[in-house]
């Protein structure tokens, strides 16, 4: 089987119980491959369960390759930057978790190993202690760390689950889940490889379909080529660097400082800085009269303290922000009109984004390159030995 | 292509690392003419052993091949998404 691993990974927190089941290539080569097999496993284990999963070209040299999506009872939400790779180099294709745990802990991932790790010292902590901690436990900086921080915990329905130290995924309140299962964290590194049929025409047809869409979409301004909250002069001076997720030409994310010269990359420098990549949330910020600095320094609070900004900021008057911050609350979350914007006005095609998302591709950079299947059939054919299923 | 982990299986010569917070980046290629060289924003070093592990000096790059220029043609700068890896004489 290329480009995968053929397997799925359950846990039952209730019982400690870990098993693996095989999964047929067929199924992960169908349409909206990682959504469909997502919910099919999620309704073999049980509704309430978790799954995370990645897309049949997660990980392959096509551009933007970086998606993998974490599905929960209510919603999903992708999983970017580089944690949708990584999971798929764990060894596992999907992950499912299921149950509770009778104490707070992490389920860590690694090897085709996955384990629950009792951290009740974690509980509480906001979602940068929690990376900090599991990597320092590990021993590895590069463990990716899904948490959801004391809004997680309380499971609050306006909780979000945050990547390492940065949000904007989670607009489906996944982040109570990890209260409900007393998870304070899901960690993985993936450190496998993978097999292609044609290693050389998949990278000689990817590394030009790269370079066409380069040549098409001219230079990046990361988070502003995609949001004019990105574009105004107050944001601009803060950035530090744009970042892209894997494989991908086009960066969408852009880290800024507030406190420290942004011009200055230097090891010696302390301020973590916050990396932006939540469109809505931004614009949202803007619009209630939060300058770029102010925007920064809220959403980086609900990174730490694992809430979804966007409803934080309609649940009342910004003076009340810092209040809401500091103990998890009843909150409605925003609407669902504007929480589903969350990939930004560039997107407006729902069956596209699944499709993309499904296949293990960023949606987000697909709209701007236009996303079009036979334009990477040749990176596909020589990656799967066979085309993709095509009735759809 | 910001980090070590994903492109960079064991058999390979070249290390990205990225520091999440403060995003602070670098390169470390183990060659067989100048020793490990490491590239990072303070500039270019090269023909030392880098030290630390949670750094670019971290310990796979001992295990790793020697970097042959993939025969004339580097594939890192060939696939590099940002076009951030140059080959120069």
């Amino acid at each position: 089987m290329f480009l995968a691993n053929g397997r799925a990974g359950v846990i039952d927190l209730s019982s400690g119980e870990v098993s693996e089941q095989g999964l047929e290539e067929g199924l992960l080569l169908g349409r909206q491959s990682s959504l469909e097999v997502a919910e099919r496993l999620a309704s073999e284990h049980g509704s309430d369960s978790l799954v995370l999963g990645t897309g049949i070209l997660t990980g392959s040299l096509v551009p933007a390759a970086c998606a993998g999506v974490f599905r929960g009872p209510n919603g999903r939400a992708p999983l970017l930057g580089h944690a949708g790779v990584e999971l798929k180099l764990t060894g596992f294709d999907f992950i499912v978790i299921k149950g509770a745990a009778p104490e707070p802990g992490y389920i860590w991932i690694r090897d085709g190993i996955i384990e629950f790790v009792p951290a009740p010292a974690l509980k509480g902590m906001d979602s940068w202690g929690r990376t900090d901690k599991v990597r320092d436990q590990q021993g590895d900086r590069k463990i990716q760390v899904l948490s959801a921080g004391p809004w997680g915990d309380a499971r609050s329905p306006i909780a979000q689950f945050v990547t390492n130290y940065w949000g904007g995924e989670d607009k489906a309140g996944l982040g109570a889940e990890f209260g409900r299962k007393n998870l304070v964290a899901v960690a993985f590194r993936g450190m496998g490889e993978f097999e292609v049929s044609d290693a050389g025409v998949h990278f000689e047809s990817c590394a030009r379909l790269r370079d066409e869409h380069i040549s098409r979409l001219g230079r990046g301004e990361g988070l502003a080529s995609f949001s004019k909250a990105a574009a105004r002069e107050d944001f601009r001076s803060l950035v530090h660097r744009d970042s892209a997720c894997f494989g991908c030409p086009y960066p969408c994310r852009s880290f800024v400082k507030v406190d420290e010269d942004p011009k200055v990359m230097a090891l010696a420098s302390k301020e973590p800085g916050y990396l932006h990549y939540d469109i809505v949330a931004l614009e949202k910020a803007h619009s209630l009269g939060l300058s770029a600095r102010e925007a920064t320094q809220l959403m980086t609070k609900c990174a730490r303290a694992g809430v979804e900004p966007c409803s934080l900021m309609s649940s009342g008057p910004r003076e009340g922000f810092e209040g809401l911050l500091a103990s998890p609350k009843e909150v409605t979350p925003a609407s669902k009109d504007l929480l589903d914007s969350a990939w930004g006005s560039a997107i407006s095609d729902r069956r596209m984004n699944e499709v993309c998302l499904g296949l293990g591709l960023c949606p987000r950079y697909w709209a701007k390159a236009t996303f079009d299947l036979g334009s990477f059939g040749p990176c596909v054919e020589s990656a799967l030995g066979r085309g993709l299923r095509t009735d759809w | 292509m910001n980090r070590d982990s994903v492109l960079t299986p064991m058999t390979s010569s070249i290390i990205l690392h990225v520091e999440d917070k403060a995003d602070y980046f670098g390169l470390v290629l183990k060659t067989r003419s100048e020793g490990m060289v490491m590239a990072r924003p303070e500039g270019v070093t090269s023909g030392q052993q880098p030290s630390g592990s949670g750094g670019p000096g971290a310990k796979p790059i001992l295990l790793r091949e020697q970097c042959d220029l993939c025969d004339g043609e580097p594939k890192c700068v060939r696939i590099c998404p940002t076009k951030c890896i140059k080959a120069v004489d």
